[in-house]
């Protein structure tokens, strides 16, 4: 049966299996204790989970990997910068930076998703060349605006000069408040009960989202624009709104992800995110045109391993760290790279078979 | 407009309107503050004030400052309403005496200095409650370059 033929599967899993065997082999290497390794491990997921889940719904609609979850990362950070100034702290904090960066996000996703609409069958590239786009008018916004428009009073934020903000913002106040809201511990491992709690429920509303009509229209328009279409679905429309959910989710996540962090890299936190959250759904299994949550989780542990023992691995092996830190910046690029040609290459390859079956089934009419 | 749309826009205004509700209620909740806790004689003091040996000062229920004559503590606390714990040594080896102080911090302010003798004495809160204004340190105040490019460097091949 071809559903089981072994080098169908070893080419559809070839990034996760490739990914096991550098674990396998750098994990004992780095010399880190499996409880070292496992608390990074769960630290990681939980900081990256809600962003990752929130590139699966684009790629529901057939819109690809969505490399401008980015525009949702800048709305997520303008809250943070913002409410931080204010000095709201803690979780509330945090809320009030979700409600902040919610409008921002859905405008940009908004127009990200009508530009997209421009671009049919280049939504990738678009949305990656959109996020330069729009970060030049986040630097904009941060570097000038933000001091004589957007008022900022704290000198700990704001440059010197007397407008735009400094490059590192400090998230203390806030920081893991909410990975230690409900504190657990198992075998010394800190478990972030709340931060899981909540990628659960965005785990539950995907699964509950799928199931609608708007997510089965979703799907319809991934797997068919044109047929869609002609289904009486609004394709543009189902499209837009997959992106706005997207970017807001990214928004949420980013929100997330710096609380964790403890601090934001005002100009670049944004910048990576996309592509090393692109790289773990990947590496989870994930295709340009197929993802599901599984392959979210399988992914942060896949990727999120190699970030941690690659560069002890590189350390022990060649007496230099950076080799390590080299190697899985090349990984993460690699890995998507390795993603797109094996998308577009089975694309061609159903398409010359189907075109082959096509001039078959005419022959057999002829005769 | 029918019924529907006009339900569908009752909801939408609603929805705007919870979401706007919590963000206010979370601009009051979530306000910090950072307390700092003087156990010295005001400046400009008036009246009868006896600065105590020791007072160590316990914000909900943990240990954040002991304060000898002369000491400064701190604390961050979030929402306007602030309680702490006193424990009060007059004199050295004397008895400590246990008091509760609720109050209510000013929004405006980010840093407060409390002077817990000037309130221990009973004094009018102008005269124990002041703004803390930081000085800025050297570094604050020291030109920083902003990068906003990543690879800033890695394209420069030299002349």
């Amino acid at each position: 049966m071809n559903k089981y033929n072994v080098s169908d599967i070893l080419r559809r899993f070839s990034v996760p299996i490739m990914f096991v065997l550098i674990c396998v082999i750098c994990a004992p290497i780095s010399g880190l204790s499996p409880s070292y390794l496992a608390n990074e491990i769960v630290t990681r997921m939980g900081r990256n989970a809600f962003l990752i889940l929130s590139l699966l719904i684009p790629i529901m609609a057939g819109m690809g990997l969505n490399f401008s979850m980015t525009l949702g990362a800048m709305a997520g950070e303008i809250g943070l910068i913002l409410v931080c100034d204010w000095q709201i702290i803690g979780i509330p904090g945090m809320i009030l930076a979700m409600i902040i960066s919610i409008p921002i996000s859905a405008l940009l996703g908004l127009f990200c998703g009508k530009v997209l609409n421009m671009a049919k069958g280049r939504e990738m590239i678009t949305s990656y060349i959109i996020s330069f786009f729009i970060n030049g008018i986040y630097q904009l916004v941060v570097l000038y605006l933000m001091g004589p428009v957007i008022p900022i009073k704290h000198s700990t934020i704001k440059l010197p000069r007397g407008y735009g903000v400094r490059n590192t913002v400090s998230l203390l106040s806030m920081r893991q408040k909410l990975d230690n809201l409900i504190p657990l511990s198992i075998a010394g491992v800190k478990i972030p009960v709340a931060t899981f709690i909540i990628v659960f429920l965005l785990c539950l509303v995907i699964v509950w989202f799928r199931k609608t009509k708007l997510g089965q229209d979703m799907r319809a328009v991934g797997q068919d624009m044109e047929v869609a279409k002609d289904a009486g679905i609004n394709v543009e429309r189902t499209r837009i709104i997959s992106m706005v959910l997207s970017t807001v989710f990214a928004g949420v996540g980013m929100i997330i992800y710096l609380q964790n962090m403890g601090n934001i890299a005002t100009y670049s936190s944004h910048s990576q995110i996309g592509m090393f959250c692109i790289a773990a759904l990947l590496v989870g299994g994930a295709s340009v045109d197929k993802a599901s949550i599984g392959n979210v989780f399988l992914g942060i542990v896949l990727f999120h391993t190699m970030f941690i023992v690659a560069p002890k691995a590189g350390t022990v092996i060649t007496g230099d760290s950076m080799i390590g830190e080299y190697f899985r910046v090349f990984v993460s690029y690699a890995v998507i790279t390795v993603a797109l040609v094996m998308y577009e290459t089975n694309k061609r390859k159903n398409k010359s078979k189907a075109g082959e079956q096509l001039a078959l089934d005419q022959e057999a009419a002829n005769e | 407009m029918n019924k529907a749309n006009k339900k569908t826009w009752i909801y939408r205004f609603a929805a705007l309107a919870a979401v706007l509700l919590v963000a206010a209620a979370m601009f009051i909740i979530g306000r910090g503050h950072t307390v700092y806790f003087d156990n010295k004689m005001p400046e400009n003091a008036s009246g009868n004030i006896e600065v105590p040996y020791s007072i160590e000062v316990f914000v909900n229920g943990e240990k954040v400052a002991k304060l000898k004559d002369g000491d400064r503590g701190m604390a961050e606390t979030m929402g306007q309403n602030f309680k702490m714990e006193l424990l009060v040594t007059k004199e050295k080896g004397g008895k400590t005496s246990k008091i509760e102080v609720g109050m209510s911090l000013p929004y405006n302010m980010d840093g407060i200095i409390l002077n817990l003798p000037a309130m221990l004495a009973g004094m009018d809160e102008s005269q124990y409650l002041t703004e803390f204004i930081p000085t800025p340190s050297s570094e604050d105040t020291e030109d920083e370059e902003v990068v906003t490019d990543d690879t800033e460097g890695l394209m420069d091949f030299g002349e």
